[in-house]
């Protein structure tokens, strides 16, 4: 124990850290442009110190979360930072995760010249360029995924750089909404900024670095305590992706957990090598996965900060699915390999912890873009959208129905936002009655989803458990596998289409695995 | 409402009912224990013991009741086909990010109650299917067959177009159940929590009507408090009754605003802290802050309701230490049973004990010494949590330490919870005034104004009986909103004038009618804004001129920047009417100069009795000021004095 380690003062600042980043995470939602920031509040926000480590974030999307420290430590690795400067990154191969999530940071400057912290946003832009609108469809290398922003400075010394500014509206479709978004973006870094420079201000720097540095500790140790509560051994799990849709075959996801004491080792050796299509999983998207399963397990609150990863290693062998090397494509890596990480992960641990473990979610977070031309308006739009599905059911609960699960928690788009914003309408929107998976507690429905465009459009489908439902766990059935259609015609989980005006997109999401035999 | 008959404010709160009301220019107030059974027993026998014929102003808890302890009515939902889930699904997004257990607040409206009808309206107001006015028949013998209580009618697009709801309407009405419209109710896009709003009123409707019948039938020209401020007449709260889900909270902060007033301070942010939770709120320049994004009871209500936020930490919020070595104070409560250590009947180690063990009433119990407070057991409780620190952090911990520490975290979560309101929303707490109500309110005051720098911190008079004043001066009021989604531009702007008239035409009547003429009526105009694109308005009461000039400067000001060159959308003309209650003028006390004699001493604090106190004196610091059902801890680095109508202020 350090001899200045106070409990109360290290409450204090778990609040106050934490109320900066859920503080960034409301003034980008009120200023943002594009329906998937400021309805689907598909963005997350955190707090770094001086050496880049997270020290707080809000309760965002858990993706971004544990991958967004990758990010500002590619930042702060090419970026000599001066005091008004802003970093933007997106390169999945300098930390970033797929290109539309494109992450900034902002040093926090005290006199003039030192750094104490870093505050960063990230927020998936409905576009980043690309062969498809939406920038969501099924390249086989990075470059045909859209516009890749490595650490490079937006702001230079409080004034934008607007030569790279425009450089990037003239890659992106519907370039006001992503000129909206930037903006917004950098709204909110200020936002933080200034909260922090108040606290620092009204408590001292001493004591806000040195609780800093006490809250990544305080994770750490309950991290520990977490993974001793785990029985000590050896877990092993398999699952796989449907497929890459370019070839049709499984694409395996293989884990082994070893728990010793109150530490642990999530060694993914054995999963399939990258491939061609855009599945790939860069190695921040793993350490997200892994961030995540373990910060569940806790059971209650604990600081979103570096000291949760310090008692696990992570083993992603290079040029895997879950470690890919450049030039993989990626889009869904960050969507749907993020998702099966956590299945896998969690089928191994329900062998340690049969009470705790919930059965398999469903899965994917069926990612549709649909981008054009709004004959209403001749400008560009384009919309992205992902959809709930079923909960796996909970050893002593069911699974809850039309739910985002695991890595995701972003929002929908309401009918009403969604068609004053677009030309598009939604049909139908209900739950899947019947999909969720049978057992003593039934896994939830997933729903059903349809929208018709009203203007001829391109869209894309990047989505998964088409061919396989998600697992039940002890004796429970398998959640019902999603569909997916346009008019009539059943169409890949993977791909693009072209669209008529008046063609209907048909969305039926899996549905939760069940828990234990049915009496 | 006749000015000249006697008015009573009656707030039911969980454990006393409070009576107010002015007699001979004095203001007058009693508590009557609550039957929470049915709380308008308490309210007949209060009422017994004052006039007869008074005009009576309700501030209730039974709307928020009911929702939470789910015991609404048996309610159908109609809305369009395809979308009957929409209740059901919500957002889509899980209420925990990392709990494996979380579930979702089943929907008020059961799957087999909600039907869809045939019809749709799209975006541009047109109808792109006509309503299956066939179909309708059969839907009514349905309802019937299933016996609802009350049903909710909430279509897409249905603020553009409300035909197809009226005519569902005209069509239910021989079913002679409560209707909730949502075209009606909530004209504002967003069909989930529009919808989810209109069925809380539906599903409040029967038991709310009733409530109010019987209250009603004893005082015939009842008034209820409104979640927005300002009272509404019974008939309308018995037909919105979602609009007095925060009825309680909301009296609170208009008394509060009140006390501010008659002190001179525009800017307050209040701060009600009771046992279990805490609810704070914002008024800005003499005005109440409302918002619509409201949720109670794990529902959106998505119509004006008062801004209040509140947190789970209270006087009887236990504290402990967790596995990782943090002190963590709350959300589990001691609650009033078994209550807090000090209480006498557990060993719960909570906040309230903590002021017991740093002498902070002044070893003189609760409502005015009626109520002992076990020192003994508090000590006893604390020591155990400075035992368990004392392991954590390898030294020795203190009870006092202890006691020292638990205070501190309590006011980290209700610093929180106060940033939340102000800070988070753009507001700078240095321009704000702090107003502490409720039992403990007193006891944080300090300590939370200087951590959010507010300078300085007012004390009002009868702090526990606050909500039931606020009833009672409450101004009538009837706000309206009508989606115009106008472009900033020539053609536009020249249309607002007459929507604007529209609405004050319709509200004047109604005032008129309940018995305000014109000079005692005045209407608010104000336009919701935004840059096109966004989906967030804020609202300017500048609604001719130079209006675009006005939104970038507000732009500015809460968010640090405005563009400019980006258009403008009008997106809503909303009005606020209101009927002005005649005021009753705050009492003035006796006032004297120079120091006031404290009552006693102790070995830390000067003890003064709030009622002994006269108007213009200062007080000795460190010192507790105690009075029947609040206590004010001022230390040493303060300032505090009396004002001429008995709030205490304390400068910083």
């Amino acid at each position: 124990m350090k001899p200045r380690f106070d409990p109360t003062t290290l409450e204090i600042y778990r609040a106050l850290f934490t109320s900066v980043a859920e503080e960034m995470g409301i003034a980008l939602r009120r200023t943002a442009f594009s329906p998937n920031i400021k309805e689907r509040r598909d963005y997350s926000c955190a707090v770094f110190d001086a050496k880049g480590r997270v020290i707080a974030q809000g309760d965002h999307m858990p993706v971004h979360l544990g991958s967004m420290p990758m990010a500002v430590a590619a930042a702060l690795n090419q970026i000599e930072f001066a005091p008004g400067d802003v970093v933007a990154v997106n390169d999945p191969f300098a930390g970033g995760t797929h290109l539309p999530d494109v992450t900034l940071v902002m040093p926090v400057v005290v006199k003039g010249t030192r750094i104490l912290f870093y505050v960063a946003n990230r927020a998936h832009h409905a576009d980043i360029g690309g062969a498809t609108p939406g920038s969501m469809g099924l390249a086989t290398d990075i470059y045909g995924e859209g516009i890749r922003i490595p650490p490079i400075r937006l702001v230079r010394n409080g004034t934008l750089d607007s030569d790279t500014m425009r450089l990037l509206l003239a890659n992106v479709r519907g370039n006001v909404e992503r000129r909206g978004d930037f903006d917004a973006q950098i709204g909110s870094l200020k936002t933080g900024a200034t909260r922090l420079l108040e606290i620092i201000d009204r408590r001292g720097e001493r004591e806000a670095t040195e609780y800093a540095a006490q809250l990544i500790d305080y994770s750490a140790r309950l991290m520990r305590h977490t993974i001793a509560s785990i029985p000590d051994g050896v877990y092993e799990a398999e699952d796989a992706l449907d497929d890459d849709g370019v070839a049709d075959q499984p694409v395996k996801i293989a884990v082994r957990v070893i728990v010793k004491g109150d530490r642990a080792t999530v060694d993914f050796s054995g999963s399939a090598a990258q491939v061609i299509g855009a599945i790939n999983a860069v190695e921040a998207i793993t350490v997200s996965a892994v961030s995540y399963v373990f910060r569940c397990l806790v059971g209650g609150e604990i600081p979103a900060s570096a000291g949760l990863m310090q008692p696990i290693d992570v083993i992603a062998p290079a040029g895997t699915v879950v470690n890919a090397n450049p030039p993989a494509s990626v889009a869904g890596g960050n969507v749907e390999t993020s998702q099966r990480i956590v299945d896998t992960l969690f089928k191994a641990l329900s062998q340690a912890l049969p009470d705790r473990v919930p059965a398999a979610s469903q899965g994917t977070m069926n990612n549709l873009t649909i981008g054009g031309i709004d004959t209403r308006t001749g400008q560009e739009f384009s919309y992205y959208e992902t959809v709930a599905g079923g909960m796996g059911a909970r050893p002593s609960l069911d699974g809850m129905s039309g739910v985002h699960t695991h890595m995701t928690n972003s929002l929908n788009t309401p009918a009403e936002a969604l068609e004053y914003a677009y030309p598009l309408r939604v049909r139908e929107y209900r739950l899947r009655r019947g999909s969720g998976g049978e057992g003593k507690q039934r896994g939830g429905d997933g729903v059903v989803r349809e929208i018709e465009t009203i203007v001829p459009a391109r869209m894309s489908l990047l989505a998964d458990r088409r061919k396989r439902g998600p697992y039940g766990l002890y004796g429970g059935a398998d959640g019902e596998r999603g569909l997916n259609r346009i008019n009539s015609q059943s169409i890949a989980a993977k791909g693009s289409h072209e669209l008529k005006a008046g063609d209907r997109i048909r969305i039926e999401t899996p549905g939760g695995g069940g828990w234990g035999k049915t009496d | 409402m006749n000015p000249r008959r006697t008015r009573i404010g009656v707030d039911t709160g969980g454990t006393f009912t409070d009576f107010v009301f002015v007699k001979d220019g004095q203001v007058q107030l009693f508590k009557v224990p609550s039957t929470p059974e049915d709380p308008s027993l308490a309210i007949k026998q209060g009422l017994a013991r004052i006039a007869a014929d008074a005009d009576v102003v309700h501030g209730t808890t039974v709307g928020t009741n009911a929702l939470l302890q789910r015991r609404g009515a048996r309610t159908a939902l109609i809305t369009t086909r395809g979308f009957e889930d929409v209740l059901a699904i919500g957002r889509q997004a899980r209420p925990e990010l990392y709990n494996l257990n979380a579930i979702k607040p089943p929907p008020l409206v059961d799957d087999d109650l909600r039907f869809g009808v045939g019809e749709r309206v799209v975006a541009s107001g047109e109808v792109l299917e006509p309503l299956d006015d066939a179909g309708l028949p059969q839907l009514v013998e349905t309802l019937k067959q299933a016996q609802v209580e009350s049903v909710a009618i909430s279509l897409l697009f249905s603020f553009l177009h409300p035909q197809h709801e009226e005519r569902i309407a005209e069509s239910l009405a021989s079913l002679g159940v409560p209707l909730s419209i949502s075209s009606r109710i909530l004209p504002e896009y967003r069909e989930y929590e529009r919808t989810s709003t209109v069925v809380i009123n539906a599903y409040l409707q029967p038991l709310m009507g009733r409530y109010l019948k019987r209250l009603k039938d004893q005082s015939p020209t009842l008034r209820v408090m409104q979640s927005s401020g300002g009272s509404i007449s019974a008939d309308v709260a018995a037909d919105e009754p979602v609009r007095t889900i925060l009825s309680g909270p909301s009296g609170g902060v208009v008394g509060a605003l009140r006390a501010a007033r008659s002190a001179g301070i525009k800017n307050v942010i209040t701060f009600d802290m009771g046992g279990t939770s805490t609810d704070v709120a914002l008024c800005d320049s003499g005005a109440i802050r409302t918002t619509n994004e409201a949720v109670v009871a794990g529902l959106p209500v998505a119509v004006s309701v008062m801004d209040i936020h509140t947190v789970g930490a209270g006087g009887g919020s236990i504290a402990r230490v967790d596995e990782g070595g943090s002190l963590r104070v709350g959300p589990e409560s001691a609650g009033a049973d078994p209550g807090p250590a000090c209480y006498g009947r557990s060993m719960l180690p909570t906040v309230t004990d903590a002021h017991v063990v740093l002498g902070h009433f002044g070893g003189g119990g609760l409502l005015g010494g009626e109520f002992k407070l076990d020192e003994e057991r508090a000590r006893a409780a604390l020591g155990q949590l400075a035992e368990d620190l004392s392991r954590v952090t390898g030294k020795r911990v203190s009870i006092i330490a202890a006691a020292e520490g638990v205070v501190s975290v309590a006011n980290t979560n209700m610093e929180r919870a106060l940033r939340h309101i102000s800070v988070e929303r753009g507001h700078d707490p240095r321009q704000f005034a702090l107003l502490p109500f409720g039992g403990a309110g007193g006891l944080h005051a300090v300590e939370l104004a200087r951590a959010l720098r507010i300078p300085q911190i007012i004390m009002p008079t009868a702090p526990g009986a606050l909500s039931a004043v606020g009833v009672l001066v409450a101004d009538v009021v009837k706000d309206q909103s009508r989606t115009v989604m106008f472009g900033y531009n020539a053609k536009d702007l020249t249309k607002l004038p007459k929507v604007f008239r529209e609405m004050e035409r319709e509200a004047a009547t109604v005032l008129r009618r309940e018995g305000f003429p014109a000079a005692r009526q005045r209407h608010e105009r104000a336009l919701a804004m935004r840059y096109r694109g966004q989906s967030f308005e804020l609202l300017i009461t500048k609604t001719d001129g130079n209006v675009a000039a006005a939104f970038h400067r507000a732009h500015r000001e809460r968010y640090g920047y405005a563009q400019e060159q980006s258009e403008i959308e009008i997106v809503s003309a909303r009005l606020r009417s209101i009927g002005l209650v005649e005021r009753f003028s705050m009492k003035k006390i006796r006032v004297k100069k120079g120091f006031a004699k404290p009552l006693s001493t102790t070995k830390s604090y000067f003890i003064y009795k709030r009622d002994a106190l006269d108007g213009g004196v200062k007080l000795r610091t460190p010192c507790i000021v105690t009075e029947y059902s609040a206590t004010t801890l001022i230390p040493a680095d303060a300032k505090a004095r009396v004002d001429q109508f008995g709030n205490i202020l304390i400068d910083l």
